[in-house]
């Protein structure tokens, strides 16, 4: 049974157990006052960024009553704030901005309570593209001669990236399997440090967002060899996707996206669903999108929900495959 | 040529009324900020960047470059008169620092503080401003085998720290390393020494391993003998409060070492403002005349790492205004802000937006000026803080550590900690233990352990990489040298009353 399939059930809870607002029962559900967009990185990370961005755009174009207030609670990369937002169980005005993260984290880490299944999924957002990328000046002019270079050479060659659980390792674990090559993969904990890496020639390749590559493209430091996306994309005309290099792995993308409390009534999803829907065919988001080269990942909770289950799936594969202990 | 016309595009920029007001603005808000423990730099520029989206950039970029450097003055204030330090990278200013104010020279430690921030981060803009590109393409060369020889060297230097007991310092400083371990590891994504608590995921927030061996260890040991608790000597006359000639003349080398050192540590995107204070200390302790003065209040003591956090905002802002690359937490946040308001960092950023980094360098040095005359008068004025008496002042600075470790967002399970590195210190202290080993261990602990680890994934576990590459083989070996140093003295010492005594039989 899926969480969608409580919500009836939650909303009545609710109903008998508080008293009825006229308002809620007239015209759906309404914030009235300031409404908590919980994010799971300190003041300045990715989700942050993102956030606090939203709620710019949410007040700058008059989508909501009420002001967005960004909430900070950090910790276990994201174990914390959906640890924070199930123990809100039917609170009205929290809302949460997850990432991929939420759904790995629990899978590897015994301490997590919570997972994004115990959460009511609301809309996806944006689908965050990565592309493969070497040194300027690197022997590879292809995806295919690096793998030839892996092959002949186990384990010589070396990748950057985050943990064990991004997707950076994703991307390598899928390559691996699908070609039999095998390399190494250096954690590093900051994007800089892991892109100095790269240029320093320390590492041979590394899994970098398109926008942080973009300038090292232009700038004649990096060149990209794939892309691990569906289809091209607009700013990289010329370099072929994985599939067109060859390489038929699935695409894992870096997800993000609105989730809710659980327990929450139906009118309540419907009503940010249809706030979030608003907010992505607005010109100001649909720029954000473009300055930051993310793609357009709209879903609605429906769809979320499918989501949620098929990418905690195939993770939970990737990971046992990469050697990590799996705990859920 | 270019420098020179640039910077006086630059200062046509930065003088401009509208953003010399954006500069005040930024460096108050960063000295309040620093002063204030826990709020850093990095939460700061995030909450207000928001704000800055209709901003002009030129005058965005220099009021949120102000904050990060600003705060590094305010950095020392609580450090040195209620040993807490305000951010990590003043927690090495607690030990002379704190010390000065116990022997009635708080002023002086105060404004020596306030004058070598303005020295090294004047020399740090220099240092942006004439060899960033070289400097940046250097810091590429560093690596993993680098980055540990750098902290294996900082851990030699700093053993120097330890106090009458080499054998406790060294057992203080495992505590730390191993408090260091504690979260989850960057590697395998297991969850080491957690106790199966969701909050030690991440490890234990440095900041509050510092403020509670630190403050609250100081706080109940002043507590317990209530005979020792009076009121600290605080001389009068505004003369007295600030820093001598002779004590300028002290510091001439900590100036140039706390520049230096700061900066070029600066630029390695992978160190920081803590490993470089902790370094410039070392040296400074390394080549004093008498080392064994230092920890007892010395006013190089202080000089030297806080010219070097300082020093190293110029140093951060290298690797990000000419690779792209942040390096920290508060640079990852000026990035975000450069691609908010339209810019594309990277490479081409300096080539592309010519007046918005020279505006911005030009603005260093206006708003270096303005901390130094912001900062000197508040010296007498916070100086007086410690006439308080021990009933207030002893719970005032028990508000001001919970203060700061709950707006650093750890909420009440960090303020718990707060309590258990408190008894820790106090029990370390009645003990005869020296604190600072411990910290230091918890401080490089990490990144040393990650610097390992990665070195030896890209030499698939071939320990020679650490030797067989030239910077990481120097400093290595450098560290080898300073440890060893005090053991072959004493070696010598042995041996020297060993033939006087055979030649006395």
């Amino acid at each position: 049974m899926t969480i969608r399939n409580l919500w009836p059930a939650a909303a009545l809870a609710l109903a008998v157990l508080t008293p009825p607002t006229p308002a809620a029962f007239a015209q759906g559900f309404k914030p009235t006052r300031p409404v908590e967009l919980v994010v799971h990185t300190g003041p300045g990370g990715g989700s942050d960024v993102l956030a606090r961005a939203m709620v710019q755009m949410i007040e700058k174009e008059k989508l909501a009553p009420v002001r967005f207030v960004v909430v900070n609670r950090p910790g276990g990369n994201g174990t914390v704030a959906a640890a924070y937002l199930a123990e809100k169980k039917g609170e009205t005005h929290s809302l949460g901005l997850f990432t991929g993260n939420w759904m790995t984290n629990p899978l590897v880490s015994a301490e997590a309570k919570v997972s994004l299944k115990d959460l009511t999924p609301i809309v996806r957002l944006v689908l965050e593209p990565a592309v493969i990328a070497v040194k300027a000046d690197s022997p590879y002019k292809t995806m295919g001669d690096f793998i030839e270079a892996a092959k002949k050479n186990p384990g010589k060659l070396k990748q950057s990236g985050g943990s064990i659980t991004s997707r950076d390792n994703v991307v390598r674990q899928l390559l691996q399997k699908s070609t039999g090559a095998q390399w190494a993969f250096i954690s590093f904990p900051g994007g800089g440090e892991r892109i100095a890496a790269l240029l320093g020639g320390h590492v041979e390749m590394m899994v970098i967002e398109p926008q942080e590559a973009g300038e090292q493209i232009r700038a004649g430091n990096m060149r990209v060899l794939a892309q691990a996306t569906e289809k091209r994309l607009p700013s990289l005309p010329n370099v072929p996707t994985l599939k067109e290099a060859g390489f038929d792995v699935p695409i894992v993308p870096q997800v993000r996206g609105v989730v809710a409390p659980p327990g929450i009534p139906a009118q309540n999803v419907a009503y940010w669903e249809d706030l979030f829907a608003r907010l992505v065919k607005t010109p100001t988001w649909q720029k954000y999108l473009e300055d930051n080269q993310f793609e357009e990942g709209f879903q609605k909770s429906a769809d979320l929900s499918k989501f949620f289950d098929t990418f905690s799936a195939r993770m939970r594969t990737l990971l046992q495959e990469a050697g990590v202990k799996v705990y859920r | 040529m270019d420098v020179i016309s640039g910077l006086w595009q630059g200062f046509a920029v930065a003088l401009a009324p509208v953003n010399l007001m954006w500069c005040f603005v930024g460096v108050f808000l960063g000295t309040v900020v620093g002063i204030l423990p826990g709020l850093g730099p990095a939460a700061t520029i995030a909450m207000l960047l928001p704000l800055t989206y209709r901003m002009d950039p030129s005058g965005a970029i220099i009021m949120l470059a102000g904050i990060y450097y600003g705060a590094k003055y305010g950095g020392s204030t609580t450090a040195i008169l209620l040993n807490v330090p305000g951010e990590s990278a003043s927690v090495v200013t607690c030990l002379d620092g704190y010390q000065m104010a116990r022997k009635g020279r708080a002023g002086a430690a105060l404004g020596i503080a306030a004058i070598a921030s303005f020295v090294a981060g004047t020399a740090g803009v220099l240092g942006l401003m004439l060899i960033a590109p070289p400097i940046a393409k250097f810091a590429l060369s560093f690596s993993s085998p680098e980055y540990f020889a750098l902290m294996a060297l900082g851990l030699a230097l700093v053993s120097l720290l330890a106090g009458h007991s080499y054998l406790k310092a060294l057992l203080a400083m495992l505590v730390g390393l191993w408090i260091a371990s504690m979260g989850t590891d960057l590697f395998s994504s297991t969850s080491r020494f957690t106790f199966g608590q969701m909050q030690l995921l991440d490890g234990i927030e440095f900041v509050v391993v510092a403020i509670g061996i630190f403050a609250i260890g100081e706080v109940l040991a002043t507590v317990e003998s209530p005979g020792d608790a009076q009121t600290l000597p605080v001389p009068k006359g505004l003369r007295n409060l600030l820093p001598t000639v002779q004590d300028l003349k002290d510091c001439r080398f900590a100036f140039a070492n706390g520049s230096i050192v700061g900066f070029l540590i600066g630029v390695l995107p992978g160190a920081g403002s803590t490993i470089a204070s902790f370094i410039s200390y070392g040296i400074e302790k390394a080549v004093s005349k008498h080392p064994e003065k230092f920890g007892t209040g010395v006013v190089e003591g202080v000089a030297a790492p806080e010219g070097a956090n300082n020093a190293e905002t110029g140093g951060a802002l290298v690797p990000l205004l000419t690779l792209g690359i942040p390096g920290s937490g508060t640079t990852a946040i000026l990035l975000a802000a450069l691609v908010l308001w339209g810019f594309k960092p990277g490479p081409l950023l300096i080539a592309d937006n010519p007046s918005l980094f020279w505006g911005l360098v030009a603005s260093m040095y206006v708003g270096n000026v303005m901390l130094l005359v912001l900062n000197l008068p508040l010296v007498p004025l916070f100086a007086q803080i410690l006439r308080l008496p021990p009933f207030v002042l002893m719970p005032g600075i028990l508000g001001v550590c919970l203060v700061g470790v709950l707006s650093a967002g750890g909420g009440l399970f960090d303020a718990g900690l707060l309590v258990l590195f408190g008894v820790l210190g106090y029990a370390m202290r009645k003990l005869d233990y020296p604190t600072a080993p411990l910290v230091l261990g918890v401080v490089l602990g990490d990144s040393m352990e990650r610097a390992l680890r990665q070195s030896l994934m890209m030499s698939q576990g071939e320990l020679s990489i650490l030797v067989s590459r030239p910077i990481s083989a120097v400093m290595l070996c450098l560290a080898a040298v300073i440890l060893f140093l005090p053991v072959i003295k004493r070696f010598n010492r042995w041996r020297t009353q060993a033939i006087d005594t055979s030649g006395d039989a």
